[in-house]
């Protein structure tokens, strides 16, 4: 999120797309609910009617995967209206740009961007055009046929009302009633937000649906503002943490780049990894790079070796090699692995292609489980079709403790992070997964000592000073405010910045103040000023608030430097410094400095200084060539679709996309324009079960509740399927099938696309055999006290990704739905 | 046992009696200490309302047996009026409210004692449907049930006065009526009194059972 | 002690059901075995171990497809017929103006439940005892709100005093226009669980529109009750008066010796 939870009842229109917030984000419903009762709309775009749709305002139903023709033409409708904030665009985007003449639009290019060359873009004419003084040439007046403006205006004047009518099958009226209500937040002194969650990221067009609705967050001058932003509903309440600290296989914690082979120094890696600017009056605030990733080196290595060296003990990524989920359980069903840590994870059921998931796990020689369930993952071996004497991989369970069991933050979607303290202990022999960690790291220490192995030191070398230590100098107990304290980081050595001396020692105030001279540690830039000398910021719960835009700045604690609503910079006029919106000001100039929110980046009124200060040039990016699939978001079809092409252009599907069913494996396949697979299938979520349902499915109340796999289907397809409400059916995709109940329901409406009838059906993916009444208990195994029904939807979801992040397209692929024992 | 008692009751029928007298009771001091909360104090001597419930509902059970033996035993001399006379009777209601000269003479149950015998068959019937049905009520129609509860409440309404009068014109109300109940010996003078033409019948017929007295062969059963 | 009533807003309701989980997790009422039926809905109804349930109903018509949410428990009434049925005082009013009840004192008769208008009270077998929400007496006693108000997200549910609520009822009905009534005030005396409905009343499902004490059961507690007690206290004194005055049917003696 740019903004945080509470900030969403500032909101003048809220847009639910991609979300299902009433059922999935409960909490979030108490601020929408907040922003409606001060007079808020609440708009919602899903392919059906849902908890949210029922307290929306306004409605509209769109097939699944085509969300950016929907935006496009929002995009369109701003744009030929004029509603766009003119001086927001001109001063806080690159709208005045002047791009490379020689790009080249899908709609002049067969679909396709200039410069794609097979599956990847050669990107040399997505560029600026640059004066002899290296600066970026543009036009002010946005009136120039090669300006970022002008090409926004000419690549999505082909998104008209009704052809984008004609593929997402929302009635020309519903989009226009949509485009409306929304675009009206481009007034000063108004604010739309979006929500968006999973439905727009499970997609192999995922980042560009995020894209598309930033280009009309910055359209409408709603980013940076209260009220406004860009908000993605975590599926996790720590996924925002999660990923701060690096799960992806590509950074490293704060963003940094995993090390490539190809840049084999830390001077090289930080030269490769430090953006440079043109822009005189642009801060381009990544220039400090080398400070985060030497304060980084430190936290990992201490004083004992040197940065550059420490960064030789890195481990490195091979150039252009992904090793993303996909591409792992890819190498792994094709045998290249030998062992996996399954750690707080459920492949079995949250992989996409579950068979392929359960299968690859099958190649493995051992597997370590560590959750506090059995899961259909730690059980894989024994589950449906599985046969244990033929399954060679030797599983270990280790119990952990849940996240009551133990102390330690989490950062919400908000990017607050919270301090939270154990509440109780760990039944049986659970134990918290740092303590794990720190377990098999002393383990793993002792034996490189003991037996060496290559680049041993990456292993002995590391610090590892996270509490309590026994005689031979092992941590006994984990401590986590001594991590959080390296995460921080510690000034190594005396230090004066700015002629202010800072002891060795001493926890360091805030990123600026970090070091690329080794002096600073930090094992977390963006956390630093998390931990400091004043104590643990993140425990604070302090409700004292003197803005009228719910700050809070002294509860909890969040990144960056406690700034509540990033790109606030952007809030106020560039050439006045007054706020847009004068009633919610987020940042206010009371004549020396700024007050209100910790200000991003933002110099004195009339500076000059571009607000976004992460970009390079310091501006929103409308045209966007970082991505892998394009500069501007383009509609394609999803790889699983039930028409035979793209109403837009001849590009059926995204280009750039690594497709796993060309020349993979028989659990890759695919389906599209299939007779055998008609209708349109999306997964999702309810309130009762999170995600692979391994932690809900076991607590009774919840079971009670929802007890079963389901498919939600229209009144229309029940017809046609001869399939009553409360049957026994079976969904199948060409990848496998799964039994379900089937709810046949008024909340689904067939679509109607290009003049076809198209009907789509649902299923919520939080099953697993594990927790069911059919399956074999022995008298060891656990039971549940409520027995679920069915299996895992991802049985069914497509084995494909987005090109940027590989997420796979869970929300639109191909299935058929029979009553069961039919055929 | 004097000379000349007259037997006016068999065993069976002293015993069904009782059992219905019993029951009857029984349920009426189970049924107000559930009725009335200032009366739960009547459940204590139990253990408590649940076990008051419990001996209520199975009491019931056991004034359903007898009160089905009562009916089988009684419906053709008590359930059934005689014309002209019981309409007589009632004319001068029996002689029970204001004097009157001559009674018309009944036969062995007199039309009070029939209509008393009526309403507490109709009645106990419905009270032993009614309270079935309250007892295993889960399945039914609620409005059903809910009826079955007023019909429960009606009957005691009428079972409950009808007791006491009962009562009273069994014992004090009508002296020498109680070993008709006890030991089945009446005296002469009390059926001649109260039923005088049974007593003219059962001699006719010579089926009067006289203590004392060797039982004379009828002449009309040759 | 101050009247309490807690209110249920349809209109603020997005069917999450955190007060159905809450009211269990306080009550620490088990789960039983469910299956899906075709509907969100679940248990189908109001359980022994289910005191608050979430309704889900769809209603379509020409202009698209309305899901109505409902909280279904106790509605605490005024006029309670649970209470006038129940023959041990296990249900009873509280000092909040809501309907306690008693477990130890529950004999298991299931009057209640076929007096209860809104079909709330349920019989557990194995207990042999009834159960229904009591708006967390052992919470409200301590000065807490109930579990489910505690629970819910966004304001559908609230409690407070009674006036206070049920002018912010009558506020929200009025600010939500249209059809939306405010259902519980108007009836056995006024509820001490009201809702606000965005819709008429008639469209829910299993919602009585004018529920009331059943006739049955004011019939009998409130006339043949006093009316038997009355009969037999009659039938007393009219055998006492006809013993005094007209004197009892004794047999003639001489009669009796004339026949001898």
């Amino acid at each position: 999120m740019t903004n945080h939870w509470i900030d969403i009842q500032f909101s003048d229109c809220i847009l639910a797309m991609g979300s299902n917030p009433a059922s999935n984000h409960p909490i979030s419903f108490k601020y929408i609910q907040k922003a409606m009762e001060k007079g808020a709309t609440l708009v919602n775009v899903d392919p059906r009617f849902t908890q949210t749709s029922s307290r929306a305002h306004l409605y509209a139903p769109l097939r699944s995967g085509t969300d950016i023709a929907f935006l496009g033409g929002m995009i369109k409708y701003i744009l030929d209206n004029n509603l766009y904030n003119e001086k927001y665009v001109k001063f806080y985007s690159n709208a005045p740009f002047l791009v490379n003449p020689a790009f080249r639009l899908p709609g002049e290019n067969d679909g396709v961007f200039s410069g794609l060359n097979g599956t990847k873009y050669d990107k040399s004419t997505w560029s600026f055009q640059k004066g002899a003084d290296g600066v970026i040439l543009k036009d002010p007046t946005l009136q120039d046929p090669n300006c970022v403006f002008q090409l926004l205006r000419k690549q999505y004047d082909r998104y008209t009302p009704e052809l984008v009518s004609k593929i997402t099958g929302t009635p020309v009226d519903k989009l226009l009633q949509v485009y409306k209500t929304y675009a009206a937040t481009g007034q000063n002194g108004k604010a739309g937000t979006i929500l968006y969650a999973m439905g727009w990221t499970q997609h192999t067009v995922g980042v560009q649906n995020i894209r598309a609705m930033s280009i009309i967050q910055t359209l409408l001058a709603n980013m940076g503002v209260a009220g406004g932003g860009v908000n993605a509903l975590r599926g996790e309440s720590n996924v925002q943490g999660s990923t701060d600290y690096a799960l992806l296989f590509h950074i490293l914690p704060g963003y940094l780049r995993a090390p490539l082979a190809s840049l084999p120094s830390l001077k090289d890696y930080i030269e490769k990894s430090t953006p440079a600017t043109t822009e005189p009056k642009s801060l381009n605030w990544w220039k400090n790079y080398s400070k985060y990733i030497t304060s980084l080196l430190r936290a990992f290595y201490g004083t004992n070796v040197a940065p550059e060296e420490a960064y030789d003990l890195l481990p490195r990524l091979d150039d252009g090699k992904n090793y993303s989920w996909l591409s792992l359980f890819d190498a792994m069903y094709k045998g290249e692995f030998t062992g996996f840590f399954s750690w707080g994870q459920n492949p079995a059921c949250s992989g996409a292609s579950s068979n392929k998931t359960r299968q690859a796990m099958a190649k493995l020689d051992w597997m370590v489980n560590v959750n506090i369930f059995d899961s259909e993952t730690g059980s894989f071996w024994k589950g449906p079709g599985m046969d244990p004497a033929k399954i060679k991989t030797e599983v270990f369970m280790l119990p952990c403790s849940a996240s009551i069991e133990k102390e330690g933050s989490i950062t919400n979607s908000g990017r607050w992070m919270q301090w939270r303290y154990k509440a109780v202990n760990s039944p049986g022999e659970a134990t918290p997964d740092g303590e794990l960690i720190s377990e098999l790291f002393l383990k793993v220490r002792e034996l490189y000592e003991k037996e060496g192995g290559p680049l041993k030191e990456a292993v002995t070398k590391l610090t590892w000073d996270y509490g309590p230590k026994d005689a031979f100098g092992r941590v006994t107990h984990l401590d986590a405010h001594a991590i959080a304290k390296e995460i921080n980081g510690y000034f190594l050595e005396d230090k004066e910045i700015n002629g202010v001396l800072y002891k060795k020692g001493s926890l360091v105030p805030s990123f600026a103040l970090l070091q690329d001279d080794g002096s600073t540690s930090s094992g977390n830039w963006l956390y630093c000023n998390s931990y400091t000398e004043k104590g643990n910021m993140a425990a604070r719960r302090s409700r004292k608030d003197t803005t009228p835009i719910g700050i809070y700045p002294e509860w909890a604690w969040s990144w960056p430097v406690n700034r509540r609503i990033i790109y606030n910079g952007a809030s106020v006029d560039p050439e006045t410094g007054l706020p847009w919106d004068t009633e919610h000001p987020v940042i206010i100039w009371d004549g020396a400095k700024w007050t209100g929110d910790v200000p991003d980046g933002v110099a004195a009124p009339g500076a000059g200084r571009p607000p976004f200060i992460m970009k390079p040039d310091g501006v929103a990016s409308i045209f966007g060539p970082g991505l892998a699939d394009g500069p501007f978001p383009e509609h394609y079809e999803p790889l699983e679709c039930p028409i035979d092409k793209n109403l837009l252009s001849p590009q059926f599907i995204n280009p750039t996309i690594r497709r796993f069913d060309v020349g993979g494996t028989e659990l890759d396949l695919r389906a599209t324009c299939d007779p055998r697979f008609p209708f349109v299938c999306s997964t999702y979520r309810v309130s009762e079960h999170w995600q692979t349902g391994l932690m809900t499915r076991w607590c009774s109340w919840l079971a009670e509740m929802q007890p079963s796999m389901f498919v939600e289907m229209s009144e229309e397809l029940a017809k046609l399927k001869g399939i009553g409400n409360g049957d026994s059916v079976v969904v199948r995709s060409v990848r496998g099938e799964v039994d379900a109940v089937a709810i046949v329901t008024a909340r689904f409406k067939p679509f109607d696309i290009n003049g076809q009838t198209i009907h789509q059906v649902g299923i919520p993916w939080h099953y697993g055999w594990v927790t069911t009444a059919m399956r074999k208990y022995s008298h060891d195994d656990k039971k549940p006290e409520v027995f679920t029904f069915g299996d895992s939807a991802n049985l069914l979801t497509p084995f494909i990704g987005d090109p940027n992040t590989m997420i796979p397209e869970s929300k639109a692929f191909m299935v058929n739905v029979d009553r069961k024992g039919v055929k | 046992m004097k000379k000349g008692m007259i037997k006016a009751t068999d065993a069976f029928e002293r015993i069904v009696h009782w059992s219905l007298a019993i029951s009857c009771i029984l349920l009426m001091i189970t049924g107000l200490g559930m009725m009335f909360h200032s009366l739960n104090f009547l459940a204590v001597p139990v253990g408590g309302l649940k076990n008051l419930k419990l001996i209520h509902n199975f009491t019931g059970l056991f004034f359903a047996v007898s009160l089905f033996f009562s009916i089988l035993m009684w419906w053709r001399e008590a359930g059934v009026f005689s014309f002209p006379e019981d309409i007589e009777w009632i004319k001068t209601a029996g002689g029970y409210l204001w004097h009157v000269d001559h009674v018309p003479e009944v036969g062995k149950y007199n039309p009070g004692q029939k209509m008393f015998f009526i309403t507490v068959a109709l009645f106990g019937a419905v009270m032993v449907v009614s309270g079935l049905i309250m007892w295993f009520p889960l399945s039914l129609n609620m409005n059903l049930v809910r009826f079955m509860y007023f019909l429960h409440a009606l009957g005691f309404l009428v079972i409950f006065p009808f007791f006491f009068v009962h009562l009273y014109l069994g014992t004090i109300g009508s002296p020498g009526s109680l070993p008709a109940m006890v030991t089945g010996w009446v005296t002469r003078a009390w059926v001649k009194k109260q039923h005088p033409k049974w007593l003219h019948e059962m001699e006719e017929s010579g089926k009067l059972v006289v203590y004392g007295e060797e039982k004379k062969p009828s002449s009309h059963h040759a | 002690m101050a009247e309490y009533v807690k209110l249920y807003d349809g209109s603020k309701c997005t069917g999450c059901r955190g007060c159905q989980l809450a009211c269990k997790q306080w009550n620490q009422l088990p789960a039983r075995q469910t299956r899906n039926t075709g509907t969100y809905q679940n248990p189908p109804a109001l359980q022994p171990t289910t005191w608050t349930l979430m309704h889900f109903q769809e209603v379509s018509n020409g202009n698209g497809v309305k899901w109505f949410f409902r909280n279904e428990a106790c509605m605490h009434c005024t006029d309670a017929a649970c209470v006038k049925v129940c023959p041990s005082g296990a249900l009873h009013y509280t000092a909040f103006g809501t309907v306690g009840l008693d477990r130890e004192k529950c004999i298991g008769c299931k009057e209640c439940i076929f007096a209860c208008p809104f079909e709330v009270p349920k019989y557990d077998p194995a207990t042999d005892k009834v159960a229904k929400c009591d708006m967390c007496q052992s919470r409200v006693e301590n000065s807490m709100i109930p579990a489910c108000v505690k629970a819910c997200p966004t304001g559908a549910l609230l409690f407070g005093e009674k006036e206070k609520i049920l002018a912010v009822a009558a506020a929200r009905a009025k600010e939500v226009g249209g059809d939306a009534t405010v259902y519980g005030d108007k009836f056995v005396g006024g509820t001490h669980f009201v809702y606000v409905l965005p819709e008429k009343v008639s469209l829910y499902a299993k919602l009585p529109e004018k529920p009331r004490v059943p006739l049955t059961v004011i019939a009998w507690k409130d006339w043949l009750k006093p009316l038997s007690l009355l009969a037999a206290g009659g039938v007393l004194l009219g055998s006492f008066l006809h013993y005094i005055i007209h004197g009892p049917k004794s047999p003639d003696e001489s009669g009796d010796s004339s026949a001898q």
